[in-house]
């Protein structure tokens, strides 16, 4: 599904990544942990299309990301349900047209938009508050909303980038529990966090990163 | 699909009202020149068209003048390319035409007889430019005892006059009013390129995030050009309507002193197919002005990023 083959980026004199490769098949939840600045986020980044990799291959589908052309971006993007920690939910818009928005973008008729919408935000325990604004909910239900959108337009794969970075335990618990579910059903899940209570519970295979460079690999799947 | 475009455009606009109450005021405006600018324009043509119509140049002709000269001098100004609509109006007739002015005053039309109006042949011109060099022509005729200019404006006394005066009001007519308009139409440009380039700036966050998730540019620009074109169209309108009424308010005033020249039309459906085709014109140009501002707009800001 996923192959990330010997990535290094550079922003200037700093190796952001140095020479990471791994495969993530079909399926698979894999983590991606380490400190601050250890190259997650510009690892997520990458696998988006947001940059190029200095050198190494990033083959996503049997395509190579740094070769898709800026007109054809969008429909790798579109591939990708991608969660963030700052959850980048659009402030006036209601919960409903948040995840509304991921169907806009595939251009799927609208016809198809409450049933997909209503099916997801059951789904993240968000179907009594879809008329509310972002303003009214609290982080892990904004987090949830990020969710819907992401899932709504059935993506091959999840990126999800420190998406429990600013919920508490509880509230980062539901939502692992909800990307879990997700995952048992066949969704390719890819998640960057420092967050090792998580890690150390889904017992999921963990690549650790330190200073742009691949720690080890750690197979922990717990079925 | 077009709905979600429309509510953030829409959504825009009612979020920074004194932004878009700007960018339709300087539109509007442009608008409101524009289409008084047109009026002007058709108004000139027509007072230009008036005169080039009308009989000009009477050809009084000498009392021993034979029917078959007539005939023959009327056939020949007829095969002029400078010349048009040559009409024979004899001795009665003049004398009709005398009565008819002077119906006011009967007692003056009694006095005459037809023996002292001479028969002419009245004609116009294809252009008034040709009046001096076709009378020069005229008065070279044989049968011709006098030759007569019937245009006439402010009391120029020569013919050169005349016609320069009404090339010169047309003239400026157009330059002013064009220049006019086009100053306008690009204070309108580069507000809407401002006024979209704020909004960008302000949509920046929303716009990282529809790319994010794979929004193509068309999706992204979409509601941004649709906002310059809602400003556009109702900017349009507004000028439009504006024109329209004073035009309406000053039509008694403008007809009572042009007189017989018809500077605006007469009937309600040509008025109305006048104001009709300006309006269409106008709503054309300025979903360009919209497109255009609004892809510089939205190119600036792609650099930019």
């Amino acid at each position: 599904m996923l192959q990330i083959e010997n990535v290094t980026k550079t922003f200037g004199s700093i190796k952001a990544l140095d020479g990471v490769s791994f495969k993530v098949e079909k399926g698979e939840f894999v983590f991606i942990t380490g400190p601050s600045g250890a190259g997650k986020s510009t690892l997520i980044n990458l696998i988006l299309g947001k940059g190029k990799p200095t050198s190494g291959k990033i083959i996503l589908d049997g395509k190579n990301v740094a070769e898709i052309l800026p007109k054809d971006m969008p429909a790798h993007r579109q591939k990708i349900g991608v969660i963030f920690q700052d959850f980048k939910v659009l402030s006036e818009r209601t919960v409903r047209e948040n995840v509304q928005l991921g169907l806009a973008v595939l251009d799927v008729p609208q016809s198809e938009w409450i049933p997909r919408v209503n099916k997801v935000l059951k789904l993240v325990g968000l179907r009594e508050r879809a008329g509310l604004f972002p303003a009214q909910l609290s982080g892990g239900e904004l987090q949830r909303v990020s969710l819907a959108r992401a899932l709504v337009v059935n993506p091959k794969i999840i990126l999800a980038d420190e998406p429990t970075g600013n919920l508490d335990w509880d509230t980062a618990d539901k939502m692992m529990e909800l990307l879990e579910a997700i995952n048992r059903e066949g969704k390719t899940i890819i998640m960057a966090t420092h967050h090792q209570k998580i890690v150390d519970k889904l017992k999921k295979r963990v690549i650790k990163l330190k200073g742009g460079q691949m720690e080890k690999v750690v197979k922990k799947d717990k079925k | 699909m077009s709905n979600i475009h429309t509510k953030t455009a829409v959504d825009s606009i009612v979020r920074s009202p004194f932004q878009a109450i700007a960018a339709v005021f300087v539109l509007g405006l442009t608008f409101f020149v524009g289409t008084l600018f047109s009026i002007l324009v058709y108004s000139s043509n027509q007072v230009l068209g008036h005169f080039e119509t009308r009989p000009q140049v009477i050809a009084f002709l000498k009392e021993d003048a034979s029917v078959e000269d007539i005939s023959k001098l009327q056939s020949k100004l007829l095969e002029d390319a400078r010349i048009k609509e040559v009409q024979f109006v004899s001795k009665e007739e003049a004398l009709s035409i005398y009565k008819e002015a002077t119906s006011d005053n009967p007692l003056l039309a009694e006095l005459v007889s037809p023996s002292i109006f001479p028969a002419s042949l009245e004609f116009s011109l294809s252009e008034l430019s040709f009046a001096e060099e076709v009378i020069g022509d005229i008065r070279g005729e044989s049968l011709v005892e006098q030759v007569g200019f019937t245009a006439n404006l402010g009391g120029e006394s020569s013919l050169e006059d005349v016609v320069t005066r009404l090339k010169n009001i047309t003239r400026y007519v157009r330059i002013g009013g064009g220049v006019l308009a086009g100053v306008l139409a690009g204070a309108s440009f580069l507000v809407l390129i401002v006024i979209i380039g704020m909004r960008i700036a302000t949509r920046k966050g929303e716009i990282e995030i529809l790319d994010l998730i794979g929004a193509t540019s068309g999706f992204i620009r979409s509601p941004i050009m649709l906002e310059a074109i809602i400003y556009s169209v109702v900017g349009v309108l507004v000028g439009w309507v504006l024109a329209l009424i004073l035009v309406l308010y000053s039509t008694p005033s403008v007809v009572a002193y042009f007189g017989e020249i018809p500077v605006l039309p007469k009937k309600t459906q040509d008025f109305l197919a006048l104001f009709g085709i300006i309006l269409a014109i106008e709503m054309v140009l300025g979903v360009i002005l919209a497109l255009l501002g609004s892809s510089l707009a939205v190119a600036r800001a792609r650099k930019k990023r």
